[in-house]
């Protein structure tokens, strides 16, 4: 009997053994990914099989572009409180309003705009086909996801008003 | 050389000289009958209780054969290595998937967490 749950607990701890190996070997390289200085670039990297020379010209132009952005995010916050604070303050459309939407709009545009601006650079860099792989994926996550924001509240407001 | 299996004869008269002196305790036959009718009755437990035992006993005898505890160890060590290969597989796409975000928010200022 003695033989037998030394050989059944050797079976349990093999099999927890095989579990832990695997998972610690099929998880090393994304494990590794995280502990980057900048875990993203280093995603892009593995998922776009860059070389380091590719990844420095791509770290470059983020870099370049970050300034931009952080100044787009602050004009947006800046323009959401405005409209914000217009829409508590009053029941009807004001021209302020108006004003503050055709600006969130006009943000929005030159938000997209320069976003594509910075995809076709990058992609640029890149081999073509996995150039042209990073931009369907980038306009899919970005200009994408805002499409899909405007179809679905388009989507709604014609079932709530019955616009047809 | 013949063995005792092989050779039942010396068994056969040892088995014939033994005789039973001790006498039985009171009413056994009757304590006998009694233990049967009580396991017929409680049914299950007694079936659960035995199909354990039998397990048991049949691991206890088949463990440790070389042939079965190979087998035995190599199939939780293959379960053990898919396990741990689909988990890896799992958590990798989840890495992948907010990795991919993260890069997302870091050029799309729509899809900053603080805005989200």
């Amino acid at each position: 009997m003695k033989s037998a749950i030394a050989v059944l607990i050797a079976g349990v701890l093999l099999c927890g053994l095989a579990f832990c190996g695997f998972y610690y070997w099929g998880t090393a390289s994304h494990r590794g990914l995280l502990h980057q200085p900048t875990p993203e670039l280093a995603w892009l990297k593995h998922e776009f099989g860059l070389s380091d020379t590719e990844l420095t010209r791509i770290t470059k132009l983020h870099d370049a572009y970050q300034p931009h952005c952080a100044e787009m995010c602050r004009r947006i916050d800046e323009n959401g409180a405005k409209l914000k604070t217009l829409l508590t303050s009053t029941n009807a459309v004001t021209p302020e309003i108006e004003a503050a939407l055709t600006e969130s709009a006009k943000l929005r545009t030159e938000c997209q705009l320069d976003m594509l601006k910075h995809f076709f650079e990058v992609s640029q860099t890149m081999p073509r086909e996995q150039g042209r792989r990073y931009l369907a994926e980038m306009q899919r996550l970005t200009l994408g996801s805002h499409e899909q924001i405007e179809q679905s509240m388009s989507g709604s407001a014609g079932h709530s008003h019955g616009h047809k | 050389m013949k063995t005792e299996s092989e050779n039942p004869e010396p068994l056969r008269r040892v088995l014939n000289k033994w005789r039973v002196t001790e006498p039985l305790p009171p009413r056994f036959q009757e304590g006998v009958w009694r233990k049967i009718q009580q396991a017929e009755a409680s049914g299950k437990p007694v079936a659960t209780a035995t199909a354990w035992m039998l397990s048991k006993a049949w691991l206890a005898a088949a463990l440790p054969r070389p042939a079965v505890a190979v087998a035995y160890l190599s199939v939780l060590l293959v379960a053990g290595m898919a396990a741990g290969y689909r988990q890896a597989r799992q958590t990798t796409a989840h890495l992948d998937n907010e990795l991919g975000l993260r890069y997302v928010q870091s050029i799309d200022p729509y899809q900053k967490p603080s805005r989200l």
